[in-house]
């Protein structure tokens, strides 16, 4: 796709006219006259040149234009920015405690699980902290700061959004291999079991006590393992329902894409439309003051006064 | 490559190097420039948090001084008098300047003079001078249409201006694409003519430098011709969906607006039927009345079982599923119920308007002969009370497109009877038609028997019969289409400008339909595209017509020519 670059020719003309302006100013004595006679002598040499204003001669033009600093609130969306990337990091740290909790090691895995377990929440805490703040982001400022405030605050929730979905998913893998593993190796334990068992009924008696202890010991053990895996479901489900919480509470901020509210024409009409009825509402307001019962009974009353001491003054006049 | 692809690419380019919070700013012609080729959710990725239209910009007085300003503007006077003023006082950071076509030196220098803060970090032309609704269908959204039918000596400046904006567009989807056509035009169309010759001067001449592209072993070709040598296509009545809707509802750079056929929930007030977005649309968009209730009634069900089993959450890893698949389940809802409610608007139209009924005799009268049959046809619908004045209006145009010079007296009479029957029918517009658009100003054989190898080839389709009535007709376009492909095309008909000249067959054509092109004519070169035949077809036109919008062109032509004229 072809494209001109027409800054350079710009860039000349700017400052061909910038060292014309200079001179000019610095030989103005303040007054307009001066000024004006330069420009004119300036516009008869070149047909398309439009007469300088003359306002504001000078290169004051560096106070007219302050730099100004952003309102509060993007303050608190890079924040929130910042806490998005920063759950980035962590959320990649959790893939890798994640694969490596998965692979089958000597070790208890107690330390990757407390490790998963505190990344995760971790995680979820950044989560729902980054997003109380988002819905919490000022409402102070003119409309157009508010659709910009608006439009930053979508921007962050479908990035909060899209997260959650990742973690979740990421969250609901990982709980998957892991079942499959423990199922794995209880089948495992299972099978010894059952083949256990079966070699031991066909044992001598006198082997029972012996056996029960050994089954008491493997009782034990699956239950911790059930109880285990009952923790571990329990939390899932309690992160689930808090990524939940957090997903239904930003749908309301994040956009549907391929609906008319993603259009960018339908935007703008909306923000034309709400501009214009909040200045119809100003206007009618404007009206109803004017018109208003208060002003004429204040004239009203006024006037009464007025009559009421003339005719004092008068049966004073014809008393006397 | 794409047309919708051309124009994101322009505004990933505009966007991309820019850091930081912007603003992007817009006139009313680059709004639905952008609208059909980028989305909102997609500008927020790109930091961009606010849009807004320089006219209304110009009126706050607040400084945001941390935001920088992108502007994507249309090179007219106004627009540099606005930014001139916004320049003069700024209220942004810096200003980054896209132009959608060719800028003036003296435009250039008026904006300098005007950047007294040298705010101005980069002046830029872009050429996404069109909107692209579709990837091989392009608009340009001409505000007065109806100049096209006037004689150059009604109004010659507008009409300058007219084919001002059209040669700007056709250059700007050329600079797109990159290439420099041959171009041909209608020789009977003075307007197709003037627009060739004033195209070729300023791509072979004025800006021959920015257009001298690498050449590629054929030149690509532009084909300019005339709406009205096709009268007919914008008159019928369509039946494949994306055509119907428009013609039934309108759609207006790939929105429908359905606040005017009923009363609608807040989020189906205005839809959005775009190919790009809509996977469903996309699959359904050139498919008739029929195959789409089908389609849709399949669509419906599919949902239905998903809603259901989305009620039937019983274990953990259900509610996982359904959570992880939520946004999903809400796009489907949505999308499902927007083409359920179109459906139901147009099927609600149809039986009002009897249209299965009428538009049986339009396809008759389209495409079979038989003056007699036609007449009957006609008078009875005339006599219907429950058909509406368009239609009947419509009817009688169809009927004297084809009947012209077939017994005067009859085609008479059945002015007579519409005008007796049609309250708000201004007289003469049918005849206006003729005048414009007659048999005598035709080039192409639209009724396919002035050929003998057409009359043949009707004949051979009559004893065949049709699959489906309502969609018999074929636009004079695919004709066009056709001879282009086999290299048939006539150098009488359609000649070169100036001293062109092609060997063999073009690769890449562009048909400019000066007027306005209807959604039948972009299924037509869509489907050409898909056959493979080598060649890629892309149509634009000054507007997407439907009836109604070519009933009003022709009307405002008519009271221009004949400003004296009483209504009776």
């Amino acid at each position: 796709m072809a494209t001109r670059n027409r800054t350079a020719m710009y860039r000349k003309h700017r400052d061909a006219v910038k060292s014309v302006r200079a001179p000019l100013s610095s030989s103005a004595s303040g007054s307009g006259g001066p000024v004006i006679e330069m420009a004119s002598l300036l516009s008869s040499n070149r047909s398309s040149y439009t007469p300088l204003s003359t306002e504001d001669p000078g290169p004051s033009s560096g106070d007219a234009f302050t730099v100004g600093l952003p309102p509060a609130w993007v303050d608190d969306s890079e924040e929130v920015a910042a806490n998005i990337q920063q759950a980035r990091v962590k959320m990649a740290e959790l893939v890798k405690a994640h694969a490596k909790a998965l692979m089958p090691s000597f070790g208890d895995g107690k330390e990757d699980q407390h490790m998963i377990e505190a990344l995760t929440l971790d995680i979820t805490g950044i989560l729902r902290r980054s997003e109380k703040r988002l819905q919490k982001l000022s409402a102070s400022g003119s409309a157009e700061d508010s659709n910009i405030r608006k439009n930053v605050q979508r921007s962050l929730a479908t990035d909060l959004q899209n997260l959650s979905m990742d973690l979740r998913r990421k969250q609901s893998t990982y709980l998957k291999r892991l079942q499959q593993q423990k199922e794995g190796s209880d089948g495992v334990d299972l099978e010894m079991n059952m083949s256990g068992n079966k070699s031991r009924l066909e044992d001598d008696e006198f082997n029972d006590i012996s056996m029960n202890a050994y089954q008491m010991r493997k009782l034990k053990k699956s239950e911790q393992i059930t109880e285990e895996r009952d923790r571990e479901i329990q939390q899932v489900v309690q992160s689930v329902n808090d990524l939940a919480q957090i997903m239904k509470d930003l749908s309301v901020l994040v956009i549907d894409q391929g609906t008319i509210v993603d259009r960018i024409d339908y935007n703008i009409q909306t923000v034309a439309v709400s501009v214009e009825e909040g200045f119809k509402q100003l206007q009618k307001a404007e009206r109803t003051q004017k018109k208003g019962g208060m002003v004429k009974c204040a004239t009203v009353l006024v006037i009464m006064c007025f009559i009421m001491l003339v005719l004092l003054m008068l049966k004073e006049i014809f008393l006397t | 490559m794409s047309l919708v692809t051309a124009v994101r690419d322009y505004i990933n380019r505009m966007l991309q190097d820019i850091s930081g919070m912007k603003v992007l700013i817009l006139d009313s012609h680059t709004v639905s420039t952008i609208s059909v080729a980028y989305s909102q959710s997609e500008l927020l990725q790109k930091e961009v948090f606010l849009v807004e239209l320089v006219d209304n910009i110009s009126k706050s007085k607040e400084s945001m001084s941390h935001l920088k300003a992108v502007f994507f503007l249309r090179p007219t006077s106004e627009n540099i008098q606005r930014l001139r003023r916004q320049l003069a006082s700024p209220r942004f950071g810096e200003y980054h300047l896209f132009f959608s076509n060719l800028l003036k030196d003296t435009q250039i220098h008026n904006l300098a003079d005007s950047d007294e803060q040298e705010v101005v970090q980069q002046v830029q032309e872009f050429y996404a001078d069109f909107v692209a609704i579709d990837p091989y269908h392009f608009t340009l959204n001409v505000p007065s249409n109806h100049l096209y039918m006037l004689p150059a000596v009604v109004d010659p400046p507008s009409l300058q201006n007219f084919c001002d904006r059209v040669v700007d567009g056709i250059a700007a989807v050329f600079l797109a694409l990159k290439r420099r056509p041959i171009i041909r035009y209608q020789r009977t169309s003075d307007i197709a003519k003037r627009i060739a010759q004033e195209t070729a001067k300023l791509m072979y001449q004025q800006e021959s430098g920015l257009f001298d592209f690498r050449r590629t072993e054929v030149s690509p070709l532009l084909l300019v011709i005339d709406r009205r040598d096709d009268p007919l296509t914008p008159l019928l009545n369509q039946w494949t969906y994306q055509a119907m809707v428009h013609e039934l509802i309108g759609i207006q750079d790939n929105k429908v607006d359905l606040r005017s056929t009923g009363k609608f929930p807040k989020d189906q007030q205005e839809v959005v039927l775009s190919s790009e977005q809509d996977a469903f649309f996309k699959a359904n968009m050139y498919e008739n009345f029929g195959d789409i209730g089908m389609n849709i009634k399949r669509l419906v069900d599919e949902f239905q079982q998903i809603a259901k089993s989305n009620q039937n959450i019983q274990t953990i890893e259900d509610m996982a599923k359904f959570v992880d698949n939520y946004p999903e389940y809400k796009k489907m809802q949505g999308n499902v119920s927007k083409h359920v409610t179109l459906v139901t608007e147009m099927s609600k139209i149809v039986e009002e308007r009897k249209l299965m009924l009428v538009s049986q005799t339009e396809q008759e009268l389209a495409c079979n002969g038989g003056q007699v049959a036609a007449f009957e046809a006609v008078t009875n619908l005339l006599n219907n009370e429950s058909i509406s004045n368009i239609d009947r209006l419509r009817l009688v145009m169809l009927y004297a497109l084809r009947y012209e010079k077939e017994s005067p007296v009859q085609l008479m009479q059945l002015f007579n009877k519409l005008a007796s029957r049609s309250a708000k029918y201004k007289p003469g517009l049918v005849q206006f038609l003729l005048k414009q658009a007659g048999v005598d100003k035709r080039t192409g054989d639209l009724y396919g028997n002035r050929d003998f190898l057409n009359i043949a080839r009707n004949m051979a389709r009559g004893l065949k019969g049709v699959e489906n009535v309502y969609t018999q007709h074929q636009p004079l376009l695919f004709q066009t289409v056709e001879s282009i492909t086999k290299g048939r095309m006539r150098d009488v008909d359609y000649p070169y400008v100036g001293n062109h000249f092609q060997q063999g067959r073009p690769q890449e054509v562009v048909i400019f339909i000066v007027g306005g092109t209807t959604y039948e004519e972009s299924r037509c070169v869509a489907l050409q595209n898909a056959s493979n035949s080598g060649i890629r077809f892309i149509l634009g036109g000054s507007v997407v017509l439907n009836s109604k919008r070519f009933l009003k062109d022709l009307e405002e032509a008519q009271r221009m020519t004949r400003p004296s004229t009483t209504v009776l």
